[in-house]
């Protein structure tokens, strides 16, 4: 195929080199636009590590109560064991454990993990390391 | 009895008994099985790390997956000083997860399902924090059951809900792990078991056998996310007590 001898053809060409070379740009930087939206959304909406599902939730709201309640009956009963006054403490620490049961289950409920904003805010130990969130 | 849903949990001696110092101690299929998820757990991680490649292939992508898990939830609620809590955190998170799973498998002894072992972890785990705690504040971490702000003549109540609440957390920590998997197998196993016996009685009923067969499927499914959540719930627990035992507030 022969060259093209005008001036005004090789110019057609650079133009459309050029022309070439622009849309690939543009193209390229929209992609990486779009891959960066889509990291932001993604990391958005990922749950970062909060228990994943209700099941686990609910299940462990139940056993920090029972918890709580057990471990006063145990308690109790172990008074009573040693003192030889059978009812008087068990029914003390069982009442007790119970409140406590409810005070573990709504701390449980209550207790959301800390977002990164309310890390940076938390009172740190004598530390030397920085914070850089 | 074959059907036997109980069957699974029992420990036998494989090796022993043996007369150390006055007790009878053997070596049981729940040591074999801490042994096997060691010792998978270890060979696993080091033939992910292996290939030290930049783009991770699929083995040691599982490996740094399951790592920066771990690390991801320690730098989340403990903060960058917790960093030195990674070890023992990942070490906990790795032993439950891999026993959880390896239970899965069938024939396999789950280890999880012993009250022992996780009551052995959660005591552990919270022992761990009072000590931590009264390293880093001294006697004063004690103020964590006298609430500031109460009013003195409930002041003596309420101390004693907060120790027996502050109590609780090894048992709940330990019960949890433990009711999840030992009903989680005792339901399969008795799902299992139902579809052995319709389809012992033979005819028409062998077709009701698909029922609980199907149900054995979904609660397989549904046992490994439990296996899985269980072993993340037991680690972020053991994140969050740490948590309060650095950062006490008052």
């Amino acid at each position: 195929m022969a060259k093209p001898i005008s001036g005004k053809g090789n110019k057609d060409e650079d133009q459309s080199k050029f022309d070439d070379i622009s849309a690939r740009l543009n193209d390229l930087s929209s992609r990486i636009a779009a891959e960066k939206g889509q990291k932001a959304q993604a990391e958005k909406q990922s749950p970062s590590y909060q228990g994943a599902s209700d099941y686990s939730k609910g299940y462990r709201l139940a056993s920090e109560f029972v918890a709580g309640v057990l471990v006063g009956a145990l308690v109790g009963y172990g008074l009573d064991y040693v003192f030889h006054t059978l009812p008087l403490f068990l029914i003390i620490f069982l009442l007790a454990g119970f409140g406590a049961g409810i005070v573990n289950m709504s701390r449980a409920g209550n207790r959301t993990p800390p977002t990164p904003e309310e890390l940076a805010k938390m009172p740190k130990p004598a530390d030397d390391e920085d914070e850089d969130k | 009895m074959v059907n036997d849903p109980i069957h699974q949990f029992r420990i036998h001696n494989i090796l022993g008994p043996w007369n150390i110092f006055g007790h009878e101690i053997g070596f049981t299929n729940s040591n074999l099985f801490m042994l096997i998820i060691v010792a998978f757990t270890v060979l696993f991680l080091l033939w992910s790390a292996a290939p030290k490649a930049l783009v991770p292939g699929r083995v040691q992508s599982v490996g740094e997956l399951w790592y920066n898990l771990v690390h991801n939830m320690v730098e989340n609620v403990l903060g960058h000083d917790g960093a030195k809590f990674f070890p023992l955190v990942f070490t906990l998170f790795s032993f439950v997860l891999v026993a959880n799973m390896l239970g899965m498998m069938p024939y396999f002894f789950t280890v999880t399902s012993q009250v022992i072992v996780t009551a052995s972890l959660a005591v552990f785990v919270v022992a761990l924090v009072v000590i931590i705690g009264i390293y880093k504040h001294g006697l004063g971490w004690f103020k964590l059951f006298v609430p500031s702000g109460v009013p003195i003549a409930i002041l003596p109540f309420i101390s004693l809900i907060e120790i027996i609440s502050f109590l609780s957390r090894p048992i709940s920590l330990g019960l949890r792990l433990f009711g999840n998997m030992l009903a989680g197998h005792i339901v399969l196993k008795v799902f299992a078991g139902f579809v052995v016996s319709l389809l012992a009685v033979g005819g028409a009923t062998m077709l009701g056998a698909l029922a609980p067969l199907a149900m054995a499927v979904a609660l397989t499914a549904l046992e490994f996310l439990v296996a899985f959540l269980q072993a993340f719930v037991f680690a972020i627990l053991t994140c969050v007590y740490l948590n309060d035992a650095l950062h006490t507030h008052h």
